[in-house]
């Protein structure tokens, strides 16, 4: 029971933090009034969500085939394409591509998150800039993520201002506007000067190899498009038949994440290339010569496989049900392991840890199914997490 | 192995599993008809009163789960405390029982099963209880992840309410109502019981043309209770009742109502397992409630009765009262 009371005992200091309830209770407040708006000057979302719930169980049902066909695709676009069974493998190929010594910048990516890949890649001698600004303070903070969409939602502007005087020597006012311009100014130059740009995908089609990446700051705009090589690590679930399903798919995760439109919208389907001289196909034009993907196993295709649990590979990462979540509400990203909420305890039990770590996080769902309402894949994470109480105390 | 699998699952649902598969009830206790003492409630009726463990021990539950707050609060290892109870079990000596017995008499006019028995009389609904007798739906044994269990347990209750010619079940504590409705036809084969909540009778009625009136003007607010919202879509009735009542003003509580209420931190055996949190989303969702400005906030749960009435006391608001529906109905049934 050890484990169990270590956990409780974050969630319990994480539940007395006044920065993260009041945090929280803001997010949540302008979360529920952006997707109200949202859904409201685009009513057809609703209806597009069921047809993406379609889109994602068939997927799911023939993942390792979609996934081929992506790797196949991407290939036929001259960049190359990969299958990690598990993480250590991930890293190996990662660690193929980049070696060691390189200046690297880094979208946001949770699956990247889940394979620690940027303090394995820090480990071998490489500097690595998170590029997302919340994610860029968590990185100076040290500390893990409490959002999957806004890492930092706990983080106060004054201590946001502390850490970027600490980096620049300067001293940074606590106003968000100096803040970011400090962070582009930092950042800036290490677009330019990285030798290898990363990030992960929101959704991918199949048919075409095409990644979708939803963003709003322009930072994964330019860290696939300005270093000379760029590596792309994504979820095996994420992949979709066709180009028109994945559009599909983008659009109701950027809705459901509080946004009419994304500011970016990121298609990538291969190196960058030029035919303008002499019809000759040159690869390496303005972006990136070499492009490779990742598309990270982990337990996902056990999980696909499972008929009471597959349904957890639906989720689109949205992030709604963390704000619907009363426990969430208090205690943020405490209430996790690197995935969090409900959906985070199957996640965990599957592809990020097993059954034991599992645990803690499937006996704190309230199960109280709010979440479930959020959904826009209607995913049952309440329901899911009593039947892994039931493995739990039962066995398989 | 199953020795190492259990110590995965919290203790305090563990105690809950002793003593539902010991007792028969969640709460360990050798008796769970005190309430109805003097009430003559008739034992053989096709329909019956399922009373649910969470309001027969309702007092003793509130008192219990205050002083394991309490304990939590320090940091103190309360799970012994529970553990403690068992010991004091073997010994015949029944904490529970001893928690209600205090909680017993200051609460019998308060009481929801006997302001529920009184409604359900007053409408000409004949019913019976079986006291004693009653069986323990065994939810929390599913909660909990004991789901075999939960399963042998139903088809006891199967055959001891097949037996007695049992044809309908009145539920009043959701979870019951959710595990007799929804759970046990998935569990079980040929559950042919008429499960219905007590909301829904007395919605019945009022449609039928039956008038409730309070003596005084009051707000009301209601709290959803996660199960009858979301799991039974139990939403529209309680409404219903309170907008029909003379003298309730009724105040719903915007946004977070129906199925997008606010859980009342009691979920899932969420408050045996971490009652300090527990307690703070109460107090979470008691705010929410307040912003109506209803002096009394009405439910239909004893889990979120205990919840709601802590999450009060801990706000400090003053004149603001926690009711169960059947308590506010008893309060507006027509005399005679």
């Amino acid at each position: 029971m050890s484990k169990l009371k270590a956990y409780k005992k974050r969630l319990q200091e994480a539940a007395h933090d006044p920065q993260i309830s009041i945090a929280l209770e803001r997010a949540i407040a302008s979360y529920r009034k952006n997707v109200d708006e949202a859904l409201k000057r685009f009513p057809h979302t609703l209806k597009l969500a069921e047809e993406v719930r379609e889109i994602k169980k068939q997927s799911i049902s023939q993942m390792e085939e979609l996934v081929e066909g992506a790797c196949e695709a991407i290939r036929e676009n001259k960049g190359q394409a990969f299958v990690a069974r598990t993480p250590a493998e991930a890293l190996e190929i990662i660690d193929g591509i980049v070696g060691s010594g390189k200046l690297i910048v880094k979208g946001k990516s949770l699956t990247g998150e889940e394979i620690d890949l940027r303090e394995h890649l820090e480990e071998r001698g490489n500097e690595v800039y998170e590029t997302d600004l919340g994610e860029y303070i968590i990185q100076l903070l040290g500390i893990k993520p409490m959002h999957l969409l806004a890492p930092a939602i706990h983080v106060p502007k004054e201590e946001v201002a502390r850490l970027l005087s600490q980096v620049t020597g300067k001293n940074i006012p606590p106003d968000i506007q100096a803040e970011v311009a400090t962070v582009r100014g930092i950042l800036r130059d290490k677009f330019f000067r990285a030798q290898i740009g990363m990030s992960g995908a929101n959704v991918v089609a199949a048919d075409t190899g095409t990644l979708f990446q939803i963003e709003n700051e322009g930072n994964i705009r330019l860290s696939s498009t300005a270093p000379p090589v760029y590596i792309a690590l994504v979820g095996m679930e994420k992949v979709v038949p066709t180009i028109e399903d994945a559009f599909k798919v983008a659009e109701v995760t950027w809705r459901f994440a509080g946004y009419t439109v994304p500011a970016y919208v990121n298609l990538v389907s291969g190196p960058s290339k030029t035919g303008d001289i002499e019809k000759v196909t040159t690869y390496g034009a303005h972006g990136p010569k070499e492009m490779y993907v990742i598309f990270l196993d982990a337990g996902r295709s056990r999980l696909a496989q499972d008929p009471v649990f597959r349904e957890a590979l639906y989720c689109l990462r949205c992030g709604g049900c963390l704000y619907e979540c009363p426990l969430f509400a208090v205690t943020a990203g405490r209430f996790g392991d690197k995935y969090f909420g409900g959906i985070g305890a199957i996640w965990t039990a599957f592809v990020t840890g097993d059954l034991a770590k599992a645990a803690p996080l499937t006996y704190s769902c309230l199960s109280c199914g709010r979440c479930k309402v959020r959904c826009p894949v209607e995913i049952d994470a309440p329901q899911m997490c009593l039947e892994l109480r039931k493995r739990i105390a039962e066995g398989p | 192995m199953p020795i190492k699998r259990e110590r995965l699952v919290p203790e305090g649902l563990l105690l809950l599993r002793n003593n539902i598969l010991t007792k028969g009830n969640i709460f360990g206790a050798s008796s769970k008809a005190k309430w109805a003492s003097g009430l003559g409630l008739p034992s053989q009726k096709e329909t019956l009163l399922f009373a649910g463990c969470g309001y027969q021990f309702l007092g003793g539950a509130e008192a219990t789960l205050s002083a394991v707050r309490a304990l939590d609060k320090r940091g103190l290892p309360w799970e012994q405390t529970l553990g403690m109870t068992s010991f004091l079990n073997k010994l015949g000596i029944n904490l529970g029982e001893l928690y209600g017995k205090l909680t017993h008499r200051a609460r019998l006019s308060g009481n929801p099963l006997r302001n529920a028995v009184e409604v359900l009389q007053g409408m000409d609904i004949a019913f019976g209880y079986l006291a004693e007798e009653e069986p323990c739906c065994a939810a929390p044994l599913y909660y909990a992840g004991f789901q075999e269990e939960f399963g042998a347990r139903a088809f006891e209750t199967q055959r001891q309410l097949q037996e007695r010619g049992i044809l309908r079940l009145i539920g009043m504590v959701p979870s019951c109502t959710y595990a007799l409705r929804e759970l046990f036809p998935r569990f079980l084969k040929g559950w042919e019981v008429e499960v219905r909540h007590f909301m829904e009778i007395v919605w019945e009625k009022i449609k039928g043309g039956m008038q409730f009136r309070l003596p005084q003007e009051v707000t009301v607010t209601y709290h959803d209770p996660c199960v009858l919202s979301r799991n039974l879509g139990l939403t529209e009735a309680p409404r219903e009742i309170l907008r029909s009542i003379e003298g309730v003003e009724f105040a719903e509580v915007e946004r977070n109502k129906e199925e997008w209420s606010t859980c009342c931190g009691g979920g899932g055996g969420f408050e045996v397992i971490f009652p300090e949190i527990s307690h703070i989303l109460a107090v979470n969702r008691v705010k929410e409630l307040l912003a109506t400005g209803a002096s009394v906030i009405c439910t239909s749960c004893p889990g979120c009765l205990i919840q709601l009435r802590e999450g009060v006391k801990e706000l400090k608001a003053e004149g603001v009262q926690v009711m169960d529906m059947a308590q506010l109905l008893r309060d507006a049934l027509p005399e005679g």
